[in-house]
């Protein structure tokens, strides 16, 4: 570390005299890389979506012991997000959705309420190195104690059933930001991906009522997930700004979960804020693998009728599909997939528009960014672009924060008039 | 999270005044095609479809049997499926499975494999709902924890 000082010196007084941008394109890859580290350091980083709560259900999951992805597909825990800088997290209370009648909802509710102890439980077992955040400052309060922040969601509308008294039992409980709905439609909102289509055309008259309950609590909207008319609704009717904890540019990679041009525009004009998600199909159309579909399609014509196979004649043939797809990888999305699409929000909506949400242990994960520990990746190739610390750290957190700030600012005068 | 997350779904029930547990399992109609036959999109067995594959139940029995299975007070619980059905479309579509299995005695213990698809993917998180008593609990199983055991 010592190493760096007299360089640092020299880029803060570059910085200093207005230099900076041209004195990047001047540094070499290695210099970018070290001076994209140094602010990765410095800057506030805040990931808003991660399926972490999934992993603390898992029997002897421990947080506070580094775990190998490629081993265990775990993407996060204690020990990784110090070693990405990853400074405060959301993890997200998810429940999948099942019946939508009042058992159904009182089990997820349930659910939701033993996932919320998971997070609240793990954050005391491990309060060394980690604090419950529950107020924007937090996240840099923790930071200055050298804790990681950890902040609670909840995914998916669906554990307040049709109970609006829930909302604020969930905002007791510490969680900051609720996704109205998953993939599939609830009592809200309409989902961007029900096969059945949209039932309430965007959010019903019970989910504007839970808009305004979040408003008057200080509990951040979030309408990921959501369709198209779920976001026009909301952004029209939210008091206060509202976010996308993870969602892309749909200009950029089409997909139903992306957000189109106008929405950007729209969610500028709202103060809200698109929360850039790590998973490939949302980054990027896969290309096709044509050698490996070759392969395979080789392999299955000369295969033994499947009723015919023993067990252990069916191990080696799921071993010989294994080694054609080690052969022929899917080329990856990766983190210029990740800055692409950065670069078309902050060129749509602008640079205060546009944070980060991973989705780890929800999907996410890409090449260069494919756990906790590897995020710093998103700040080497943004310093790459150009991008000044300033913006980067209005795209790690600073955008996120205040939004967060401003939702609870619109509680509190709520509460007063 | 939407597919291709691996991810299945498992809700357990004991229903005490019929003597019945009750399972649920949502699984990714893609992920059993590839498990049973070796292609995500196949339709050999056209699960749910007026013309399913004669052998398509007995080769997910099969299945089943080396990557799940439930233990009420200690013994493994024979399996048979009661109803299946598809819900979703496209890659997202799913395959419910219902099983009923008898627990004529109180229910003391239950012990719950569920690995499916760990055989395919490292990471495959299968989400299972117990309900037992009015009480309700999740948990997450996967390739290096698929067995967990409940008293009662």
């Amino acid at each position: 570390m010592k190493n760096y000082i007299p360089f640092l010196f020299l880029l803060t007084l570059l910085i200093s005299v207005g230099c900076e941008e041209q004195e990047k394109a001047e540094l070499t890859e290695e210099e970018q890389r070290e001076l994209a580290l140094e602010i990765h350091k410095r800057v506030l980083t805040v990931d808003t979506h991660a399926d972490t709560p999934l992993r603390m259900i898992e029997p002897g999951f421990d947080m506070s012991v580094r775990h190998d992805p490629k081993e265990t597909g775990s993407k996060v825990d204690y020990p990784r997000m110090k070693e990405g800088d990853l400074d405060a997290i959301f993890f997200a209370a998810f429940v999948a959705q099942d019946i939508r009648d009042d058992d159904g909802h009182s089990r997820a509710k349930a659910l939701c309420l033993q996932m919320i102890d998971s997070i609240v439980a793990s954050t005391s077992r491990n309060s060394d190195i980690v604090g419950l955040a529950l107020n924007p400052e937090d996240a840099y309060a923790l930071e200055d104690e050298g804790k990681r922040a950890i902040y609670i969601g909840i995914e998916n509308g669906y554990p307040i059933g049709n109970d609006l008294s829930n909302v604020e039992l969930y905002y007791n409980k510490g969680v900051r930001y609720i996704t109205l709905v998953h993939s599939s439609n609830n009592d809200i909102a309409d989902s961007a991906t029900d096969s059945e289509g949209p039932e309430h055309g965007g959010l019903s008259t019970f989910g504007e009522e839970v808009v305004k309950e979040m408003n008057r609590l200080g509990i951040m909207v979030d309408v990921s997930h959501g369709n198209d008319s779920l976001f026009y609704d909301t952004v029209k009717l939210s008091k206060a700004p509202i976010i996308a904890s993870h969602s892309n540019a749909r200009s950029v990679t089409d997909h139903r979960r992306n957000m189109t041009d106008e929405m950007l525009k729209l969610m500028a004009d709202n103060g809200g804020v698109v929360q850039l998600t790590m998973l490939a199909d949302y980054l990027r159309e896969a290309p096709p693998n044509v050698e490996r579909d070759s392969a395979m399609a080789a392999l299955r014509a000369n295969m033994k009728p499947i009723g015919e196979m023993t067990d252990e004649e069916r191990d080696a043939l799921r071993q010989a599909f294994r080694d054609i797809n080690e052969k022929y990888p899917a080329p990856p999305a990766t983190v210029e997939h990740v800055v692409d699409h950065i670069d078309h929000i902050v060129k749509v909506a602008g640079i205060d528009h546009v944070g980060i949400g991973c989705d780890f242990d929800g999907g996410g994960g890409i090449q260069g960014v494919f756990d906790a520990s590897e995020v710093m990746n998103i700040t080497i190739e943004l310093v790459k672009r150009g991008y000044s610390e300033e913006q980067i750290e209005k795209i790690w957190g600073g955008n996120l924060i205040r939004v967060f700030k401003e939702v609870q600012a619109y509680a509190k005068e709520n509460a007063q008039s | 999270m939407a597919h291709p997350l691996r991810l299945s779904l498992c809700e357990i029930e004991w229903d005490e005044k019929k003597n019945k547990i009750t399972v649920n399992l949502r699984l990714f109609l893609t992920d059993v095609n590839e498990a049973l036959v070796f292609d995500p999109n196949s339709k050999e067995l056209a699960f749910c479809q007026p013309n399913e594959a004669k052998n398509a139940e007995t080769l997910l029995l099969n299945y089943l049997d080396r990557f799940f299975y439930i233990k009420s007070n200690n013994k493994r619980q024979k399996l048979k499926i009661q109803r299946k059905k598809l819900a979703g479309e496209g890659e997202d579509t799913a395959l419910w499975l219902y099983f009923e299995l008898d627990q004529p005695t109180s229910l003391k213990s239950l012990e719950i494999k569920n690995a499916v698809f760990t055989d395919l993917f490292f990471d495959q998180n299968n989400i299972v709902y117990v309900h037992v008593r009015g009480k309700s609990k999740s948990l997450m199983l996967s390739k290096k924890t698929p067995v967990h055991h409940l008293k009662y």
